[in-house]
Order: structure tokens, then C-alpha cells, then sequence
């Protein structure tokens, strides 16, 4: 007679290659350099596993944090605001790609660039606009005249 | 500094003879994984509920709140309150 082994639920201890690699698949557009977002490792006092996506540095707070919890995964913001729970971890992981802020470092970058750029551009064209409505202002009684 | 007041908190629910899962069930929150979360310091006790974390930990609620501040908040908390006051 033989013994089927049954692969033993992991629900203490440490993240298992596969559940760590669902997760980052997940979040790699979140975790991709330039964006400045970290992530860590860590467990609660009953040994249960966390992963937590951090915001950019200099704050590096968690932004949302996945828990195992006997063989469920939990979704969590840094507020505690319990997002998603599943036991599908390649389902928690989606939730998890879809609720990470969407504005990026990048985006932000840019914005402030555009702003930046408008900024200028006005700036050196204030005194020719300013220049032409003078100009305007002394002439236009005259063209009235003519009229 | 968060890591320093999540030590802290840490220490003060252990006074409190409560287990993270004690806590979060006396804050209204399905799972304790939050605690642990701002124990580990990658989270700050939430505005909202710092009266009620202070309460069930046997803290007066402002003292707790201008401990949390010190951490959290080091300049704004030297402001207020000078740089000796803890």
C-alpha cells in the first residue's frame, strides 16, 4: 500500500517562490525602476507571511500589503481597509495590480515638466503681448478715426 | 521613526495583555494583519482610530497621540511641544 503525500499548505513561516513571484508578476509595473516604489517582507506574531508595497522614498509607507492567513490571502491599503480576500492568490494579486495609486513618479515628472516649460514660454512671451496691446491701444483711436 | 513607534506599540499591547487578534476584534477590524502592519512600522496608527487604539491599550488618548506624533511627525511634534517634552 502507498502513501499519496499530499503537498502540505504553507500557512506560517515564510512567502514560497511561487506565491512571491505571482505577487511581483503582478506588481511589476508598480515596482519597475524609476517609479521608487519598494517592497518587504514580513510576519505577524502568529508567524503569518506579509508582503508590503512601499511608496517612494522618502516616506516609504506601505501603499497595500497581501497577508496569508491559513491558506487565505488578504488585501489590505496602508489604512488597514481590507481591499480583497481570496484563497487565489493569482486572483489577490490582480486586485492588488489594479489598487496601487495610479499616479506614477513618472507621470508626476512629467506634469510638473509641462508646467515648468508653460511657465517659461509665458514669461518671454508676457512682454510681446504686453508690447503688441500697447501698441494696439495707441493706434486703434487713430484707425477709429479714419473709420 | 515609524519602526521605532511600531516597537513601541508593540511593547505598550503587551502591557495591555492583548494579542494582535485581541486588538484588531476591540477595533472592529476583520483581521489583525493592520496591527501587525503598523507594529512593523510600515504604517501609522490611522487618525480615526487612534482614540480607540489609545483606549484599549489603557493610554489617556492625548498622550498617545503626542507620543505617536513624536514619531511620526518629529518636527511638528518639536513645534508644539518644545524639544524636551515626550
Amino acid at each position: 500500500m502507498s502513501v499519496v503525500a499530499f503537498e502540505r499548505k504553507q500557512n506560517t513561516g515564510e512567502w514560497s517562490e511561487r506565491e512571491l513571484s505571482a505577487i511581483l508578476a503582478a506588481l511589476s509595473a508598480a515596482t519597475a525602476l524609476g517609479t521608487g516604489r519598494e517592497w518587504e517582507t514580513g510576519v505577524t506574531e502568529k508567524g503569518d507571511v506579509q508582503f508590503y508595497l512601499l511608496s517612494p522614498l522618502p516616506d516609504q509607507a506601505c501603499e497595500l500589503c497581501v497577508s496569508r492567513i491559513g491558506g487565505r490571502y488578504i488585501l489590505e491599503d496602508g489604512t488597514g481597509r481590507l481591499l480583497f480576500e481570496h484563497w487565489n492568490l493569482e486572483l489577490v494579486a490582480l486586485h492588488a495590480k489594479a489598487a496601487v495609486p495610479s499616479t506614477s513618479w513618472l507621470m508626476v515628472r512629467a506634469i510638473t515638466l509641462w508646467c515648468a516649460v508653460r511657465s517659461a514660454l509665458h514669461e518671454k512671451a508676457e512682454p510681446w503681448l504686453a508690447e503688441g496691446e500697447e501698441l494696439f491701444v495707441q493706434f486703434v483711436p487713430q484707425l477709429a478715426a479714419f473709420a | 521613526m515609524r519602526k521605532v513607534a511600531g516597537d513601541w506599540l508593540k511593547l505598550r499591547r503587551a502591557d495591555a495583555e492583548l494579542s494582535q487578534a485581541d486588538l484588531a476584534a476591540r477595533l472592529g477590524l476583520k483581521y489583525y494583519t493592520f496591527i501587525s502592519q503598523v507594529e512593523n512600522g510600515f504604517s501609522r496608527v490611522p487618525t480615526e482610530i487612534m482614540g480607540a487604539w489609545a483606549n484599549e491599550l489603557g493610554i489617556e488618548q492625548s498622550a498617545f497621540a503626542k507620543h505617536l506624533l513624536m514619531y511620526y511627525e518629529p518636527e511638528l511634534h518639536r513645534l508644539l511641544f518644545g524639544a524636551e517634552s515626550k
